[in-house]
């Protein structure tokens, strides 16, 4: 049994490490540093179920919830790494530098910084280990999306990304300073307590929620906020771009339920910002949905299809239950999506970093033939795009089951009306990329060839999106024992200064 | 007259407006920059009148100057990357205007 917080400490030691190894090494080759933080990382994945249950305190929770998100920030980082692998040709071409390896350790190295801010994300209960790890990770990201300094996009996405990601920092600090005012407390546990023993002004602890919810919709690109999406998806390294759909994501969603539960049990306040929720839902639906559908460019189709699975996630939010303290189904449902939407993804990226390398070009008309110049590549596609399709026998079918299960059950049938609507209109843009892989003729018919180390990692992704989708059970009922719960660890304990509390405007 | 919690309340929330109308409607990303910081000491305002008017035990509420210097740090990081960040984009463009950058249609 180990303190789970060592895990989080060895990713930042790794990243410091490599950084280090950086600036000294005389090799113009630095795709050791990356090999050896997959190594790493991987083993840390095995490490993470040997943590201690009761290592956790009233900053840092260790839960199954935590758990599981950790696990997928380490696995995203991997494979991102294994993308950033195969993009370093593309990269070098971008960087300013007189050999041409410079600045690529640096490349390896930040996503690891990242991947520690995911992690601390997922097991943070306090707002200021919540506002810490998440500008951990935004501020990482904002360096690798303009990443490529001697390319336009890349600095101009880089731009608007910095903008409008301080913009919600704004909004999410100010938000988090009225919970604050009116409750005395940053522990979301003693939030808790002192939403349940204290009289507090309605009015304004919602205006700080609004606030919150403003600040996160951001992060998770939910309609309203989603309009620097598509620029800044398409703009950015294509490993960062599936990085951000993914991490960025998993990293909102996580902080939302967590944040939102003390909330959701006072008269008044739970239901509305539910309602709230679930408008935000069925806007970010149709709107990813149907801006997709004329998309030319596979990275901003992608971004647009990243945005219409963040709806469906905050379909499954918003069926959360406003009486009681814990998630239930909605939030296995919202584990269990993210996972697979991870998986999915991660792949559609992997195969779009090997095509676009060959074919000099992200679009869709690059794709055309590439069941005839790689079979291999275009089934792993092929997976890919039904599953975010969400076509049965894949983890994106059962992950929206799941989803619309936890809608009916709250009786928001509306949503679920919607949410089938999209997904048929899903079906014809993610199609059109099957159609151009498997009918059209490749203009270039070279064979594509693969690293080994792309190449397991694209098995093993399509594998896994097979599995999730055939056989979910062992993965449901791991989340089902542990429970998506923000505040069971220090449920008991009483909170520290609840006395002295006085609510603004009472 | 004494200066009472909602004085400052007051002030800190015209802080927040006006960052955020800067945010909107300036076209110089160094200004709207400058904007999004008055918008994150805006915060910092109220948290620290927070915790001077909603006393614990005769003392004021610690945990909320604490985050404030949370907040001025990660403010300084975040600043110390997005200014490279606009200097790298003016070195290849020439420029800091929004107008100019529309490279990716948006």
């Amino acid at each position: 049994m180990i303190p789970s917080l060592s895990l989080e400490i060895t990713v930042l030691l790794l990243g410091i490490l490599m950084l280090l190894v950086e600036s000294f090494s005389r090799s113009d080759d630095k795709r050791g540093l990356a090999k050896m933080a997959i190594g790493i990382l991987s083993a840390l994945v095995g490490f993470s179920f040997f943590v201690d249950p009761a290592s956790g305190n009233a900053f840092y929770a260790v839960d199954a919830t935590a758990h599981f998100f950790k696990v997928l920030a380490l696995l995203t980082t991997i494979v991102v790494l294994i993308m950033s692998l195969e993009y370093s040709s593309v990269l070098a071409k971008y960087l300013p530098g007189v050999t041409p390896g410079a600045g690529l350790g640096e490349f390896y190295s930040l996503p690891v910084f990242t991947c520690a801010g995911l992690m601390f994300m997922a097991s943070a209960v306090d707002f200021l280990l919540i506002f810490v790890s998440l500008e951990l990770v935004t501020i990482s990201f904002y360096i690798l999306v303009a990443y490529m300094r001697r390319h336009t996009a890349s600095l101009e996405a880089g731009v608007k990304y910095l903008i409008l990601g301080a913009l919600s920092t704004g909004f999410l600090v100010y938000g988090i300073t009225w919970i604050f005012g009116l409750t005395g407390e940053t522990n979301l546990a003693a939030i808790q307590h002192a939403l349940a023993t204290k009289a507090v002004a309605t009015t304004p602890l919602l205006f700080g929620l609004m606030l919150l919810l403003t600040g996160l919709g951001f992060k998770v690109a939910a309609v309203p906020f989603q309009l620097w999406v598509p620029d800044v998806y398409q703009g950015a390294p294509t490993p960062i771009t599936a990085f951000l759909s993914v991490g960025s994501k998993a990293a909102g969603f996580v902080v939302l339920l967590r944040v939102l539960q003390p909330f959701l049990g006072v008269p008044g306040v739970g239901v509305k910002v539910l309602a709230v929720l679930a408008l935000m839902a069925a806007l970010t639906m149709l709107y990813g949905n149907l801006a997709a559908l004329p998309q030319d460019n596979f990275k901003r189709l992608l971004a647009y299809s990243s945005i219409g699975h963040a709806g469906y996630l905050l379909v499954a939010v918003a069926s959360v239950s406003d009486t009681k303290a814990t998630f239930g189904s909605a939030g296995v449902a919202v584990a269990f999506y993210l996972a697979g939407y991870l998986l999915m993804t991660l792949l559609s990226f992997l195969v779009l970093i090997v095509v676009a390398r060959h074919s000099r070009g992200d679009d869709i008309l690059h794709f055309n033939g590439l069941a005839k110049r790689s079979p291999f590549l275009a089934f792993a596609m092929l997976t890919a795009m039904l599953s975010l399709a969400g076509v049965p026998f894949t983890a994106g079918f059962y992950g929206k089951l799941l989803v619309f299960a936890a809608a009916v059950q709250a009786g928001k049938f509306w949503l679920v009306g919607i949410g089938i609507l999209t997904v048929a209109a899903g079906f014809y843009y993610y199609l059109r990329i099957v159609a151009a892989m498997y009918w059209q003729e490749p203009g270039d018919t070279t064979p594509i060839t693969i690293a080994p180390l792309t190449r397991t990692a694209i098995g093993a992704l399509t594998l896994a999106v097979f599995v999730f989708g055939i056989c979910p059970q062992p993965i449901l009922r791991q989340l089902k024992d542990g429970g998506v719960s923000a505040v069971q660890e220090n449920a008991g304990k009483p909170p520290q200064s609840a006395d002295g509390l006085r609510p603004w405007g009472v | 007259m004494t200066l009472t919690l909602n004085h400052y309340l007051f002030v800190s929330g015209l802080l927040f407006a006006i960052g955020f109308a800067g945010v909107m409607l300036r076209r110089n990303i160094i200004i709207i920059f400058m904007c999004l910081e008055l918008m994150l000491n805006a915060a910092n305002l109220s948290l620290v009148a927070f915790s001077r008017f909603n006393l614990v035990n005769g003392l004021p509420n610690y945990n909320a100057q604490v985050l404030v210097f949370f907040i001025i740090t990660v403010a300084a990081a975040e600043v110390a990357v997005g200014l490279a960040i606009i200097v790298a984009l003016f070195r290849a463009r020439q420029t800091t205007h929004v107008e100019d950058i529309n490279s990716l249609k948006f």
